[in-house]
C-alpha cells in the first residue's frame, strides 16, 4: 500500500496523546469511518462538543488522513499485522492500535461493500416483467390467432442515472428458446459452483 | 364474407379472360414477386411486347391480380367465398378455377408478408450467455463475484440489434422462474378457453 506523507503527518499527528486525548482520538475514528459509509452522514460529522478545542485544520487533516488510510486498507484487504505494522511505525501506541484495529473490523464487511460496488459494468438486468396477449388482427392481416409476448427487463447502468428498459416481443417457441438458454447458464453456473 | 371489388378493379381484371391460362399463371407468378420484391417495369415491357398490348394494360392486370390475392389472404376469405367474389367478373370456369388455385398455392406466403407490416417492436432473435467470475477491480482487489454476461439479439424492420448485459446468479433464476411462469400461462384453463372460442 503506498500512502502519501500527508497522511503519514495526519497519522503522526493522531498519535500524540497531546494533540488527541483518548476521547478525541475515539471520536476522530468514528467520524472517519461514518462520513465513508453513512449514506447521510453530513458535514458535522466532526462538530462534535468534545473536538472544538482542536485546531480545525489539524482536525481535518487528520480525518482526511484516517480517511485514506481506511479505503486503501479496505481496497488491499489489509489484515490486521500490515494495520499494526504500519500505526506502530506511526508512533501509535499499544491502546489506539487496538482500538483501530477493532473499528476496522466491525466496519469491514460494509467498507468492502461499498468499493465493491464502485466501477464501471455492463448494464446489469435487474428484473423482468412480461405480458402475453392474443394477437387477433391488425388493418394489414385479419384472422391471425395466435399468442405472443411481450418481455421487458429492468437494467441499471453505472454511466448514467437513468433506468432504460428493453422491451422486445417474442412468438411461444422464441420464448421457450430464451428460457432454455437461460436455464443452460444457470444450470452451468450450478456446476461451477461445486467444482 | 365476400370480397368487394370497385370499378376500377374489375376493369384492370377484365384483361385476364384475353390471354390464355398460361399467361395468367404467369401473371401470378409475377403478382406474388412483385409482392416479395417490389415492381419490375422490364417485366412489364417485355410481356407487353409479346402480347402486343401497352404494357400499362399488363401493370394494370398485374396490379389488379395482386390486389386481389391480398385482399384475399388478409381476410383469409374460405374457397366458397373467393369463389363467389370473383363470380361477379364472368370469367369462365377455368379461369375462375386458376384464380382459386393461384390463391390457395400463395396465401400462406402473403400473409407472412403482411404480418411484416404491421408495426412492431423489436423481436426476440438469439441469446449467448458467458459466465463470468470478477477477481478485482480498480477499488477492490480479492474479489470473487460470478456473474453472467448475456449477448442479447434482436431483430427489428430487417435490422439486427445487439446488446450486451450482465446480471448476477441471484437475478437469472428468478429471470428464469418469471418466464417460466409466462410460458405456463398459455397452458391455463383461461387461455385455452380464449384460444378455443376466439375463431
Amino acid at each position: 500500500m503506498e500512502l502519501s506523507e500527508s497522511v503519514q503527518k495526519g497519522f503522526q499527528m493522531l498519535a500524540d496523546p497531546g494533540s488527541f486525548d483518548s476521547n478525541a482520538f475515539t471520536l476522530l475514528l468514528r467520524a472517519a469511518f461514518q462520513s465513508l459509509l453513512d449514506a447521510q452522514a453530513d458535514e458535522a460529522v466532526l462538530d462534535h462538543p468534545d473536538l472544538k478545542h482542536i485546531d480545525p485544520v489539524v482536525l481535518k487533516h487528520c480525518h482526511a488522513a484516517a480517511a485514506t488510510y481506511i479505503l486503501e486498507a479496505g481496497k488491499h484487504r489489509a489484515d490486521k499485522s500490515t494495520l499494526s505494522t504500519y500505526l506502530e511505525d506511526c508512533k501509535f501506541d499499544r491502546e489506539r492500535i487496538e482500538l483501530f484495529c477493532t473499528e476496522y473490523q466491525n466496519n469491514k464487511n460494509s467498507l468492502e461493500i461499498l468499493l465493491g460496488s464502485i466501477g464501471r459494468s455492463l448494464p446489469h438486468v435487474t428484473d423482468v416483467s412480461w405480458r402475453l396477449e392474443y394477437q387477433i388482427k391488425t388493418n394489414q392481416l385479419h384472422r391471425m390467432y395466435r399468442p405472443a409476448y411481450l418481455v421487458t427487463l429492468s437494467v441499471q447502468n453505472t454511466d448514467s442515472p437513468s433506468y432504460p428498459e428493453i422491451s422486445f416481443s417474442c412468438s411461444m417457441e422464441q420464448l421457450q428458446d430464451l428460457v432454455g438458454k437461460l436455464k443452460d447458464a444457470s444450470k452451468s453456473l450450478e456446476r461451477a459452483t461445486q467444482l | 364474407m365476400l370480397l368487394e371489388l370497385s370499378e376500377e378493379h374489375k376493369e384492370h381484371l377484365a384483361f385476364l379472360p384475353q390471354v390464355d391460362s398460361a399467361v395468367v399463371a404467369e401473371f401470378g407468378r409475377i403478382a406474388v414477386e412483385f409482392l416479395r420484391r417490389g415492381a419490375n417495369p422490364k417485366i412489364y415491357e417485355s410481356a407487353a411486347r409479346k402480347l402486343n398490348v401497352s404494357s400499362d394494360t399488363v401493370q394494370h392486370g398485374v396490379e389488379g391480380l395482386t390486389y386481389l390475392l391480398t385482399e384475399s389472404s388478409k381476410l383469409m376469405i374460405s374457397e366458397l367465398d373467393f369463389q363467389d367474389s370473383v363470380f361477379v367478373l364472368g370469367f369462365s370456369e377455368e379461369l375462375n378455377k386458376l384464380l382459386l388455385q393461384l390463391y390457395l398455392d400463395n396465401r400462406k406466403e402473403i400473409r407472412t408478408i403482411l404480418s411484416e407490416l404491421a408495426p412492431s417492436l423489436p423481436s426476440y432473435h438469439n441469446l449467448e450467455w458467458r459466465l463470468d467470475v470478477q477477481l478485482a477491480s480498480r477499488s477492490l482487489r480479492q474479489q470473487i463475484k460470478p456473474a453472467v454476461t448475456i449477448k442479447l439479439h434482436l431483430n427489428q424492420n430487417g435490422d439486427h440489434n445487439t446488446k450486451v448485459l450482465q446480471t448476477d446468479p441471484a437475478t437469472l433464476l428468478h429471470l428464469v422462474q418469471q418466464l417460466e411462469q409466462a410460458l405456463e400461462e398459455m397452458k391455463t384453463n383461461h387461455c385455452r378457453r380464449v384460444v378455443r372460442n376466439i375463431k
